[in-house]
């Protein structure tokens, strides 16, 4: 119902993204591969795209499907490989429109097909391919390496971006000449390969396991991670050629993973607090668009980082009032039905608060956190809905 | 001028009732050596995605900018909308920039060109970085200058730093307390029940992340609940766009209105990283242009608002680095290096284009693409920190950066 209300005197273009949102939710919530829905997060947010950015409205979708999901446990140069060639990240990082800065070499025939003024070099993806995607901004790379870069990339396109257009080698725009990526020549003549061998470069490069380790191990374990843990990760990752599935074992299996520092070390972001919440409560989520409007004034609309960082997992993110109000007033929302589209059948908790604090948190609550609740108990006849919503909005349901 | 003891019965005291006060208010009110509640105001504006200032304040004397941007730049000033506003012969305002001319008119709105961070970085992530934590270089300070610009108080108000938005910025992180406000209206537990109950559990809480950041919120809350109550109208007709930067900025006036102790606020508007199709049909319209008349409108409806109260409130707007003195290939521009500035306010010295012009000939260009810097940003932010807002321990503020050169922005 709701959601035909809302979709109604919609275009196509414009549901798309309710679609995505929606079906994020559900995963998210119902799927029994939590593992796998975290590395989706984790792996869309590392290669964030911004789905309000013209084409990548339509194109957002694809990316998510067939670029990210099916690697999330794979090989990191698969990964990196499908999101280079992604008309979602082309278009995205503006690398569609980047074309040889030789304008002769060119040709006439595009120049003159493209109108009216010269173009060039865009170095916007090789720049954020390196800071972001593999080396890290620390990584070891200069200026001149991202214009080497991006001239390897010339001729990485899309065919009609705003028709769900696909991946094309335009090899009349590519940069036929040499070039030098981190002390590696790429001799002239290669073609759509120079871009090929960037990312094998990138890919089994040393800075790259370490970036790509410290964030994993920044996500899961704890914002300061160990740098042992890290060190190990790395290794494993270059000593499989990139695989992800068994630097996440080395993490899960590790000492450090089931330390004290990283017991509880991090707090929940707005979708892992959102969807915990809905998870704990048993929720019966039939349209999920509100809850997602809920994690957007959490601060982290889905599909709407607009900048390539993605969004910090640092706890320093979410430990500020307007978070921490929005997170309280969510809470007793979805336990009041007040969320639409989102069902908490609260007669199914036990009536003891500290009972009813476990099945929510699946461990014993603070003492404060139930003095607390048995003083507001004391004063007023509690309803069964008001308590499981006090535990949701309490400091120990912010942590994971 | 009203005693500030009258000021404060007459203010947010009488709206609260005696017995409601928060512990701070009332100790304020009895202290003899209390600051004065009109405090010097301090507003930070942040463009993130590096905006190009050398088409937010045109070079048009400068004739190599025509021949970096053939299809960028703006025309030489010709009174139509489709040319820069000269503002010295040289320098032009963005068209779309036209609601902010009547403030440099007045002598209260002062632009420093050339301006930025020395380092070298062009990461959009490092360099919001640097300039918020105010160490340029330094990736291990922890603290914001924005924070670290407030002088630490014996009962500060609750809400004397204040950041729009559901985060709170890297520039506002530290030891003094700050809050981070989405919407005035709705910053409160909306369960009287709940909000006890939530503030008891944060209170006891042993999580010492949590429960600072819990005290700090219900503290921030009590004092709001004062505003909630009343209707908020913008004086001077002035119209605040319906842009998110204006209506942070309507709800910075209005706090600054309601004389609750607010010192710093901060603010940011996204979206500048114009690598494709920076401009449309005509160089003065399209992507930039947009951007910039949210952003001109905005800050010209909170100068409007404010009138006189401006006299205490200084703005200063900053973005990570410039943009390529050069165009690209796809009608925008790359990462660059130096940018501009802008700060209004009644004790600015404007009317003014600050700062020395490097020019844009290719030996004058930094790496032989960008904009040399001319001015530290530290210079600005330095001079706003000690004679606006009167801290004069600036070295504590910026940490390495000893001697700061004032560019007498703020009228002494």
């Amino acid at each position: 119902m709701a959601r035909r209300k809302l979709v109604a005197n919609r275009t196509p273009q414009q549901v798309l993204p309710y679609d995505l949102d929606e079906a994020k939710l559900y995963r998210a919530i119902y799927s029994n591969r939590q593992l796998e829905e975290q590395m989706a997060d984790f792996w869309f947010n590392h290669f964030n795209v911004y789905i309000d950015k013209g084409a990548d409205r339509i194109l957002t979708t694809a990316y998510e499907r067939d670029a990210i999901r099916p690697h999330v446990f794979g090989k990191f140069r698969d990964l990196l490989e499908a999101t280079a060639e992604s008309p979602a990240m082309l278009f995205y990082l503006d690398n569609w429109q980047s074309v040889s800065p030789d304008r002769e070499q060119a040709g006439r025939r595009f120049a003159k097909r493209k109108g009216k003024q010269a173009r060039g070099l865009n170095e916007n993806y090789a720049r954020e391919l390196m800071e972001l995607h593999t080396l890290g901004v620390d990584g070891g790379y200069t200026q001149k390496d991202i214009i080497e870069v991006a001239r390897c990339f010339t001729g990485w396109t899309i065919s009609q971006p705003n028709r769900g257009g696909e991946f094309i080698y335009n090899d009349r725009v590519h940069d036929k000449g040499e070039k030098i990526v981190l002390g590696v020549k790429i001799p002239a003549g290669g073609g759509r390969d120079d871009a090929e061998k960037v990312l094998d470069i990138l890919a089994r490069h040393p800075s790259t396991a370490r970036f790509i380790s410290t964030k994993l191990a920044k996500k899961f374990v704890a914002d300061d991670p160990p740098p042992a843990l890290i060190e190990r990760m790395a290794k494993t990752l270059h000593d499989t050629d990139g695989d992800i599935r068994a630097v996440m074992s080395v993490m899960l299996d590790s000492k450090e993973f089931f330390s004290e520092g990283a017991f509880r070390a991090k707090v929940k972001t707005p979708l892992e607090l959102v969807v915990s919440a809905a998870r704990a409560t048993n929720a019966q989520v039939d349209f999920a668009m509100p809850l997602a409007t809920q994690i957007a004034q959490l601060g982290e609309p889905l599909y709407r980082k607009i900048e390539p960082t993605g969004y910090s997992s640092a706890n320093a993110e979410w430990v500020n009032s307007a978070a921490l109000l929005a997170r309280m007033n969510f809470a007793l929302a979805l336990t009041a039905n007040r969320v639409a589209g989102s069902k908490v059948d609260a007669g199914s908790f036990e009536n003891d608060p500290s009972a009813v604090a476990r099945q929510v948190l699946f461990h014993d609550p603070t003492q404060q956190t139930l003095d607390s609740i048995q003083k507001a108990l004391a004063q007023k006849e509690p309803t069964p809905e008001m308590v499981v919503g006090l535990v949701l909005g309490s400091p120990d349901f912010q942590r994971r | 001028m009203t005693t500030r003891r009258l000021f404060l019965k007459s203010s947010a005291l009488g709206m609260f009732g005696v017995g409601a006060a928060p512990a701070w208010l009332s100790r304020a009110l009895y202290a003899a050596d209390a600051p004065s509640p009109r405090k010097k105001i301090l507003v930070a504006i942040f463009q993130r995605g590096a905006v190009d200032g050398l088409n937010m304040v045109v070079p048009f004397g400068e004739k190599s900018y025509y021949s970096l941007r053939p299809n960028l730049a703006i025309p030489k000033p010709d009174r139509t909308e489709n040319s820069a506003i000269d503002l010295d012969g040289f320098f032009g305002l963005h068209p779309a920039l036209g609601p902010l001319k009547p403030i440099y008119d007045a002598g209260h709105m002062a632009i420093v060109q050339a301006v930025g961070s020395p380092d070298p970085t062009r990461s959009h992530f490092d360099a919001q970085d640097y300039m918020e934590s105010g160490t340029p270089g330094r990736k291990a300070t922890s603290d914001g200058w924005l924070n670290r610009a407030l002088v630490a108080q014996k009962d500060p108000s609750p809400v004397r730093a204040v950041s729009l938005g559901a985060t709170l910025p890297r520039a506002m992180r530290g030891q003094n307390e700050a809050v981070a406000i989405a919407n005035l209206n709705d910053f409160q537990v909306k369960d009287a029940r709940g909000a006890g109950t939530f503030e008891s559990m944060y209170e006891n809480s042993l999580d010492q992340v949590l429960n600072g950041a819990g005290r700090e919120t219900f503290e921030a809350v009590k004092l709001m609940q004062s505003i909630q109550k009343q209707a908020y109208t913008p004086e001077n007709a002035a119209q605040y766009p319906n842009s998110a930067l204006g209506q942070d900025l309507k709800q910075i006036a209005r706090l600054i209105k309601s004389n609750v102790g607010l010192e710093v606020a901060f603010a940011e508007m996204r979206g500048w990283d114009t690598h494709v199709n920076e401009v449309g049909a005509r160089p003065t319209q399209g992507q930039l242009a947009n951007l910039l008349g949210q952003f001109g409108s905005a800050l010209a409806a909170f100068y409007q608002d404010l009138g006189d109260r401006m006299a205490d409130v200084s703005v200063v707007t900053m973005s990570e680095f410039g943009r390529t003195a050069r165009e690209n290939g796809s009608r925008g521009t790359d990462h660059g290096h130096a940018n501009v500035m802008f700060a209004f306010g009644g004790g600015i010295r404007g009317g003014k284009v600050h700062g020395e012009w490097p020019g844009l000939e290719q030996e004058q260009l930094y790496e032989q693409r960008d904009l040399q810097l001319t001015t530290d940003f530290r210079d600005v932010l330095g001079e706003l920190v000690v004679r606006h807002l009167g801290n004069s321990r600036v070295a504590s503020v910026f940490p390495g950066y000893e001697q700061p050169k004032f560019r007498g922005i703020v009228a002494g």
